[in-house]
């Protein structure tokens, strides 16, 4: 098992920098090399320690990481190593805006290594299927649109790439899908792919939620 | 793909078997001579089982090892603020602090009778839920759904209420700040009724 996930995780730290050559706009280069996310992506990873590290979680994201429908915490269980590592050193450096999360993820609270632990032990738990999701009046919608613009990169099942760190999008909560949407869309996320802000800025908020439903009903496939 | 699914399961297998990592480390210390101890110099604030008489000195039946012997340094340290503790601490050898911190882990914390029942359900709420508008994580997270803590998060089942709000007091003003930020920002972001309802909830706790 640890074999696996330190191959994974080279391969990624590779690609990811490669990858971040196509993710420039202006100055800002998506996904950087970072030497805090770089230490946590090469830490030999121990999921047992991040099950103990994820303590300081539980009271937002819940125990079984499946996170709150109405309070737009996102679920987090089987979401990509890679991915989990970026958004909480993102996090950290004021790429991305948290403030409720910010002081439970700071570096007085977590090494670069427990993020590794973590991210580790969050990406083996199963994805909860019974998340939130929109009202179902537009998934035909949805679905057209997500076939068109979004599976190359999220894939058919929702499913991301690790390597490329692309997140699962599959059963995630309908309105945490939708206001991360919005603030793509309007430029409020700083972290986000610049290719992805193109493909979604001229939608509106029905097609935003029509993206949203169909993506969290979207079920990963079991073996993968 | 049926390999790493293998190991998937093989790994989750792993994490549900494998006791929690701090859980590994052997307590040292005699808690008999803890108790001959306390039975000198702690009984009259803190009660021979840890169960104190009074209100105003928190219970420390109960409290995990770690914990007490992490308390006791900083008080020594002055790293925690108490006029009262902070002298008292710094006269203990360190034998006597791995001592009483074995002798306190092996009692048992009795719930408070004097909750007000009228504040209850609002406590229960905060402590298995939090408030998310706020951003106040559930206690539970922490603290155990029980209210049992480990080694890196007290116990709270069982404490005065008295106790938890001049605690929480002492976060929200900055003045207690052995607890990596966390219990501060929490603090703050609870509003007076909520600290009442919450500590009455843990007092409750059985
Ligand atoms: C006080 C509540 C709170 C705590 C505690 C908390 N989080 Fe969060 N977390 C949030 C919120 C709210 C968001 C969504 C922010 C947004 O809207 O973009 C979030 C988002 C995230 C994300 C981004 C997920 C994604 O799909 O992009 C990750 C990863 C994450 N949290 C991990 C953690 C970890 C690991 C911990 C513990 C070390 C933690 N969180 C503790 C509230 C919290
Ligand atoms: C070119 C690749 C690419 C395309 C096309 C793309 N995305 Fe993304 N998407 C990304 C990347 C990369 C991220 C993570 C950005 C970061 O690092 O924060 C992301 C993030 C997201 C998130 C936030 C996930 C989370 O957990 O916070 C959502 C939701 C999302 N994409 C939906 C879509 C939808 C819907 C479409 C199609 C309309 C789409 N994406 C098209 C690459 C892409
Ligand atoms: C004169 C009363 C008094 C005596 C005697 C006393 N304590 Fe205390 N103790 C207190 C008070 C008051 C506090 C709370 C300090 C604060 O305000 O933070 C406390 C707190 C503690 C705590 C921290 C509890 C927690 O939940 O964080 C420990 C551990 C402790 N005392 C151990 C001892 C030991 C061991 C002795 C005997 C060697 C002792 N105390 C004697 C009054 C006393
Ligand atoms: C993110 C983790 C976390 C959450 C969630 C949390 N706490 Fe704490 N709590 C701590 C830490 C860390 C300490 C201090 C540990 C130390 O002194 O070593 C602490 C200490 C305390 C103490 C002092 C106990 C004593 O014996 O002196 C009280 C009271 C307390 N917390 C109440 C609460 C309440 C009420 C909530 C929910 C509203 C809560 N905590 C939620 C981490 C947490």
């Amino acid at each position: 098992m640890k074999r696996f996930l330190i191959v994974a995780l080279t391969g990624a730290v590779l690609s990811g920098a490669a990858l971040a050559q196509q993710g420039k706009a202006g100055d800002y280069v998506w996904n950087a090399p970072d030497p805090e996310k770089d230490r946590a992506l090469a830490h030999k990873a121990d999921p047992v320690a991040g099950k103990v590290a994820y303590e300081v979680c539980r009271g937002c994201h819940r125990a079984d990481a499946s996170g709150r429908a109405d309070a737009i915490y996102p679920q987090l269980a089987g979401q990509h190593t890679t991915v989990l590592i970026k958004q909480l050193v993102d996090v950290r450096a004021g790429r991305r805006h948290n403030p409720k999360m910010e002081p439970f993820v700071s570096a007085e609270v977590l090494s670069a290594e427990d993020i590794g632990n973590i991210a580790s032990y969050l990406a083996l738990l199963p994805t909860p299927t019974n998340n939130g999701k929109g009202d179902g009046s537009k998934l035909a919608l949805g679905e057209r649109l997500y076939r068109e613009n979004c599976v190359r990169c999220h894939g058919n099942y929702g499913e991301g790439s690790a390597q490329a760190f692309y997140p699962v999008v599959a059963s995630q909560h309908y309105e945490y899908l939708f206001k991360e949407l919005q603030m793509i869309r309007d430029g409020e996320r700083r972290n986000s792919y610049p290719e992805m802000v193109q493909v979604i800025k001229g939608y509106g908020d029905d097609e935003l939620r029509a993206l949203s439903d169909y993506m969290s009903r979207l079920v990963l496939p079991a073996n993968r | 793909m049926n390999g790493d699914k293998f190991r998937k399961i093989a790994a989750l297998a792993l994490l549900g078997a494998l006791p929690a990592a701090s859980a590994l480390a052997q307590p040292v210390g005699d808690a008999a001579r803890g108790r001959e101890l306390v039975e000198q110099n702690c009984i009259a604030c803190h009660g021979v089982d840890g169960n104190g008489p009074v209100p105003s000195f928190p219970k420390v039946a109960g409290l995990h090892y770690e914990y007490t012997i992490k308390q006791l340094h900083e008080f020594q340290g002055k790293r925690r603020p108490s006029e009262i503790m902070q002298p008292i601490a710094a006269v203990l050898t360190e034998q006597q602090v791995q001592d009483v911190a074995l002798y306190f882990a092996s009692q048992r914390a009795v719930p408070v009778d004097t909750v007000d029942a009228s504040l209850l359900p609002l406590g229960r709420k905060l402590y298995e839920d939090g408030n998310s508008d706020s951003g106040v994580p559930a206690c539970a997270g922490c603290h155990g759904t029980e209210g049992r803590g480990n080694a890196r998060f007290p116990r709270l089942a069982g404490q005065f209420q008295e106790y938890v709000v001049a605690q929480i007091q002492q976060f929200a003003e900055g003045k207690r700040t052995n607890d990596k930020r966390m219990m501060q920002v929490i603090a703050n972001r609870l509003t007076a009724e909520e600290v009442q309802a919450v500590a009455h909830y843990i007092a409750s706790m059985p």
